[in-house]
C-alpha cells in the first residue's frame, strides 16, 4: 500500500491585484500657494503667478500657477529665467500664515469625514475610510470626493481647486489624484489599473525618480506596465536589492504598505546666503539665527537633541560646473540639550572648518528624544538654570511674537525668517 | 513683475456683521488721504497672530486694485498694509 506523499511547505502564492472596494482618498491642493494667492487677490486669477521665498530675481520659484506652468514655468526655476518664458509673470513673496490657514481649513473638512486623516504635507492629505466604514455607510466615496471639493470652494473660496484620487492604497490614490490636474477626481481600481499604467511613464510614479528609473531600466523595465508585471524576486533581489522590492511589488498592486508614521528624528533649517563671499562673522550671525530657529522647533515638540550637524554649500568647483560643493560636519554631545545657546556653540565650532566662500548654510539637530528627567546629571544645577532661562524666553516669544527676545548677535538677520515647512506638518 | 506696495496706514472701515463663514465683512474704507474705496469682493480672510494678539487679515479688491486690511482684535484698529494696483 502506497503511503500519501509527505506534505511540503508551500510558498505563499504571489500577491494578486487588490480587488477590494477603494477606500483610500488622497486630496491634493492644486499649485497650492499660487492658488491661495489667486484666491486672496481676485485680479490675479487667470494670470501667470509664481510664489517665491525672497524678493529677488535670483531666487527660485516654489510654486507656479497653472497659467504659468502652461507657459513653461517650472518649480525650481529662477525668476529671472521664468520671465524670459513668461514676461507677464507676477511673482509674490510667500505668505505662510495664509497657507497655514488654508491647510487647517482643509484638515477641518477632512476630519468631518473620518478620524483617520493624515496630512502628508502642507498641501496634501489622505483619508482612510477603510477603518471607518460607518462614516461612509450608504454613501459613494466618489460623492464624498465631490462634496469635499465643493466644501473647499464654499468654505475657503471660489478659486480653490483640489485633486482627489481614490484607490485601495495610498500610492494608487496619490497616482489617481495626479491623473487630471487641475481639479480632477479619479478612481483607480483593479479594473482600470493596467489602463492607467499604460498611459504613464516610470518617473510619473511617486517614488521613482532618476536613480530608481535607471535601476529598473537595467533589468529591462521601461514602463509602469512592465514594472507591474515584474516578479517579486526580481524586484527584491536584482532591482532594489532589499525588501523595498517586495514593498513595490505590493504597492503597485494596490496593497497598503505605506500606512506608517515616522517619529521625528531630526529638526533643521537652512538658508541660502544673500551675497557671494560673505564674511565669516556675518555668516555666523545667520548661523546663530538658524540655531535659534532649530532650538524652537526641537522644544516645540517637547524633545531634546544629542547631536548637531551643520552643512554648507560652497562656491567651490564641483566637477560638473559651479553648482556648489556640499560639505557637512557633525558632533554628538555627552548631555542632551535643547537650548539655542548649546546648539549654536556646537554649530559655531563645527563651522570653523567650512570651505568658504559659502552659498548656503544649514543647522540640524539629530538623535531627538524625549527628555529623561529621571537621570541625575553631574551638572544638574547648571542644566536646570539653562532650562529655566530658555523656558522664560520661549514664554516671552509665545506671548509677544517670534523673536521678541533673541540673542543680540542676531540683530539685523530678519531676512533668515521662517518659511514654509514643506515636508513635515508638525510645525503647522 | 511684483506690484505690491507695503504700507502701515491707519484707516477707517465700515463693516457689516452677520452670520456664516465670514461674519465680518468690510464694505468700505477711508484712507488717510480721505479717499473712500468700496470693497467689491473679499478674496480671503485669515487670522494670524502677533504673539498672543489675534489679527484678522482681509484680502479685498474694489475691482481696480487689491488691498490688504488688517484688524487688530485687541486694539480694535484697522490698518491698510498692502496695495497692488499695477497689473
Amino acid at each position: 500500500m502506497r503511503s500519501e506523499p509527505p506534505r511540503v511547505a508551500r510558498l505563499e502564492p504571489e500577491v494578486g491585484i487588490n480587488r477590494a472596494i477603494p477606500t483610500v482618498m488622497h486630496i491634493d491642493l492644486n499649485s497650492c500657494f499660487a492658488t491661495v494667492e489667486q484666491q486672496a487677490r481676485p485680479r490675479l486669477r487667470g494670470r501667470p503667478v509664481a510664489v517665491i521665498n525672497r524678493r529677488t530675481e535670483h531666487t527660485m520659484i516654489i510654486t507656479a500657477s497653472y497659467e504659468a506652468k502652461a507657459m513653461g514655468v517650472k518649480l525650481g526655476m529662477r525668476v529671472r529665467d521664468a520671465k524670459k518664458l513668461c514676461p507677464d509673470l507676477v511673482w509674490l513673496e510667500s505668505d505662510p500664515p495664509k497657507y497655514r490657514y488654508v491647510y487647517h481649513k482643509l484638515l477641518g473638512i477632512m476630519n468631518d469625514y473620518s478620524a483617520h486623516v493624515r496630512m502628508r504635507s502642507i498641501d496634501e492629505g489622505v483619508i482612510d475610510f477603510g477603518d471607518t466604514t460607518g462614516a461612509i455607510a450608504g454613501r459613494d466615496i466618489v460623492d464624498i470626493g465631490h462634496e469635499i471639493k465643493q466644501r473647499l470652494r464654499d468654505e475657503v473660496g471660489s478659486a480653490m481647486r483640489c485633486n482627489v484620487g481614490i484607490s485601495t492604497n495610498r500610492f494608487l490614490a496619490k497616482t489617481a489624484a495626479g491623473l487630471h490636474k487641475p481639479d480632477g477626481l479619479d478612481v483607480i481600481t483593479h479594473e482600470n489599473l493596467r489602463d492607467v499604467f499604460a498611459g504613464m511613464q516610470l518617473e510619473d510614479l511617486t517614488g521613482i525618480a532618476h536613480r530608481n528609473r535607471q535601476r529598473l531600466e537595467q533589468v529591462g523595465i521601461y514602463t509602469p506596465l512592465e514594472f507591474l508585471d515584474a516578479d517579486e524576486e526580481t524586484l527584491r533581489r536584482v532591482v532594489f536589492k532589499s525588501v523595498d522590492g517586495t514593498a513595490w511589488y505590493s504597492r503597485l498592486r494596490g496593497w497598503e504598505v505605506d500606512k506608517r508614521d515616522f517619529p521625528l528624528r531630526t529638526a533643521g533649517r537652512q538658508y541660502v546666503l544673500e551675497s557671494y563671499a560673505m564674511k565669516p562673522e556675518d555668516v555666523l550671525k545667520r548661523l546663530h539665527h538658524l540655531a535659534e530657529a532649530v532650538g524652537r522647533k526641537v522644544r516645540s515638540q517637547g524633545l531634546v537633541a544629542r547631536g548637531v550637524q551643520v552643512h554648507a554649500r560652497s562656491y567651490e568647483h564641483a566637477g560638473r560646473g559651479w553648482n556648489g560643493a556640499y560639505w557637512h560636519a557633525r558632533q554628538m554631545a555627552s548631555v542632551p540639550f535643547s537650548s539655542d545657546q548649546a546648539i549654536y556653540e556646537i554649530a559655531k565650532q563645527l563651522m570653523e572648518r567650512a570651505p568658504y566662500p559659502l552659498k548656503e548654510i544649514g543647522v540640524t539637530c539629530y538623535e531627538l528624544t524625549p527628555p529623561d528627567d529621571t537621570q541625575l546629571h553631574l551638572f544638574g544645577d547648571q542644566l536646570a538654570h539653562e532650562r529655566a532661562v530658555v523656558s522664560a524666553m520661549d514664554a516671552i516669544n509665545d506671548t509677544w511674537g517670534e523673536r521678541t527676545i533673541h540673542s543680540a548677535d542676531t540683530l539685523g538677520t530678519d531676512m533668515v525668517k521662517a518659511k514654509i515647512p514643506f515636508g513635515s506638518t508638525r510645525y503647522l | 513683475m511684483n506690484d505690491e506696495v507695503f504700507l502701515n496706514e491707519r484707516i477707517q472701515v465700515l463693516c457689516s456683521f452677520g452670520s456664516g463663514l465670514n461674519p465680518c465683512v468690510p464694505r468700505r474704507f477711508r484712507r488717510a488721504s480721505g479717499r473712500e474705496i468700496d470693497v467689491t469682493e473679499i478674496g480671503l480672510r485669515h487670522p494670524t497672530v502677533n504673539g498672543r494678539r489675534m489679527v484678522h487679515v482681509f484680502d479685498v479688491t474694489d475691482g481696480m486694485a487689491d488691498y490688504r486690511l488688517e484688524f487688530d482684535s485687541e486694539r480694535l484698529t484697522w490698518h491698510l498694509t498692502r496695495e497692488g494696483d499695477r497689473l
